[in-house]
């Protein structure tokens, strides 16, 4: 899991819990800089950002992260008895981390003595996003603009600009980050009498090719499955299912 | 791994789910230790008995202090799941040798009978290994190997209440038949490496399930 120092690097990851549905499929993505997730409910956002920040394993699939990964959960807990000061204290403990100031930058308004259990959502959401920026390379947060007011979702967006992040977001706040859009999955073409592998897997929008003998799935981008069909045809491919 | 230790530690003391087991396992010593006991090591085989379910109970109590979504954090923060579990069994283990060291010192104050430093030791010892098998069920059972409390209890539950019938066919059995006797035996040194063992398996099986 070293050796990837500047991001993170998921490649072909897929994930399902237990024995059911695929959350992820064939997913390969490269974190370098901030990039926003986009898509529906359920498109497995959380999942991948899990994945990404090291809390869950992949069903399959590579993930290459760096030492240092800051996260933010889409929920804070909201029942916690230790305090917000003793809490960060802790966690730049456990990272050899020195404090930041993204607390008071965040504008955190109420006691940092008091159990975090009686801070409000949006403070104790900054309490949150102060422990991730503890980190030193990778953000991982999901849906951190959850409870802030306007001048902290601002704030927000100042402190991600230049750091490598990966965030999840509803509402665009973060506009000049790259979006990569869940929504859009993929399309999985079975083949069979497979020749010419290699051109297959250098057309353009071909996420995978796996090969089993002479059959292989191939995983296409949505935008590109008619032009790699077309393709695989023409090679001499019989195609046995698109979905 | 010594912030992390510091950091889970300070976690459980601030909750006060901690109390319950401590509360019980000091009630019951009273009780234990309200008259005459028997002779030293025979009246350490009670507070081991004893000791044994209350480890149980207060490794469940420190693996799940934090709720799943702040150990997500924290395993993130610490850099994965196996320095977090590692660092839960040695609060947990801490906390149990604790509760073992006032196990054998009880009845050195309150049992009438005179107790030489090597049977100290010994009563030290044998609580000590019941205290690793105790938390060695607990964390088997605990979060994240289980992910529901309800089951985590139930589980832990039957394997304490069954250990006991089961006599010398376990390894708390082999400690309690030989404080029973006024002995000490090499099975209860090889009742501490099963315990350690069970301590160390059940973080392997945490991390494989996490």
């Amino acid at each position: 899991m070293d050796g990837y120092l500047d991001g993170v690097l998921l490649d072909q990851v897929s994930k399902r819990y237990g024995r059911g549905p695929w959350v992820l499929r064939d997913l390969t993505l490269e974190v370098s800089g901030p990039v926003v997730l986009t898509g529906a409910n359920g498109t497995g956002k959380s999942t991948l950002l899990k994945i990404a920040a090291g809390v869950l394993k992949p069903t399959s699939g590579r993930v290459v992260r760096p030492a240092s990964v800051g996260y933010v959960p889409e929920r804070f807990p909201s029942d916690v008895k230790m305090s917000a000061s003793s809490y960060l204290a802790h966690m730049g403990r456990v990272r050899r981390a020195a404090a930041n100031d993204v607390l008071e930058r965040l504008g955190f308004v109420g006691s940092l003595t008091a159990p975090m259990s009686e801070l409000s959502k949006g403070n104790a959401q900054k309490v949150a996003l102060a422990q991730a920026f503890l980190a030193s390379d990778v953000l991982v947060l999901d849906e951190p603009w959850t409870g802030l007011d306007p001048a902290a979702s601002a704030e927000l967006v100042s402190l991600l600009e230049g750091r490598t992040a990966l965030v999840s977001d509803h509402e665009g706040h973060f506009a000049s980050a790259t979006r990569v859009d869940l929504a859009g999955g993929h399309v999985t073409i079975e083949l069979s009498r497979v020749v010419g592998l290699d051109a297959l897997e250098a057309l353009e929008g071909v996420r995978s090719v796996l090969a089993r003998g002479s059959s292989a799935r191939v995983v296409v981008a949505p935008d590109r499955s008619d032009h790699v069909l077309a393709e695989a045809l023409r090679l001499g491919c019989s195609v046995r299912s698109v979905r | 791994m010594i912030s992390l230790v510091r950091y889970l530690a300070a976690d459980v003391f601030r909750g006060q789910r901690y109390l319950a087991p401590v509360i019980v396992f000091l009630g019951v010593m009273g009780m234990l230790f309200s008259s005459d006991a028997g002779q030293p090591l025979e009246a350490y085989s009670g507070s081991s008995a004893l000791l044994y379910p209350i480890a149980a109970w207060m490794a469940v109590v420190v693996a799940t202090s934090e709720d799943a979504v702040r150990r997500e954090i924290t395993v993130v923060s610490a850099g994965g799941w196996s320095r977090v579990l590692t660092a839960a069994a040695v609060v947990a283990v801490a906390i149990a040798v604790a509760m073992a060291l006032v196990g054998a010192v009880w009845p050195v104050v309150t049992n009438p009978h005179p107790y030489t430093a090597g049977e100290f030791f010994v009563g030290l010892g044998a609580h000590t290994v019941c205290a690793l098998l105790g938390v060695g069920v607990g964390l088997m059972f605990a979060r994240p190997v289980f992910d529901s409390i309800g089951r985590t209890v139930l589980a832990v539950f039957s394997v304490v209440v069954l250990t006991y019938p089961l006599g010398r066919a376990t390894p708390l059995g082999w400690v309690l038949d030989a404080l029973g006797h006024n002995t000490f035996s090499l099975s209860v040194v090889w009742a501490g490496v099963v315990g350690a063992a069970l301590v160390a398996g059940a973080v392997l099986v945490g991390v494989r399930r996490a």
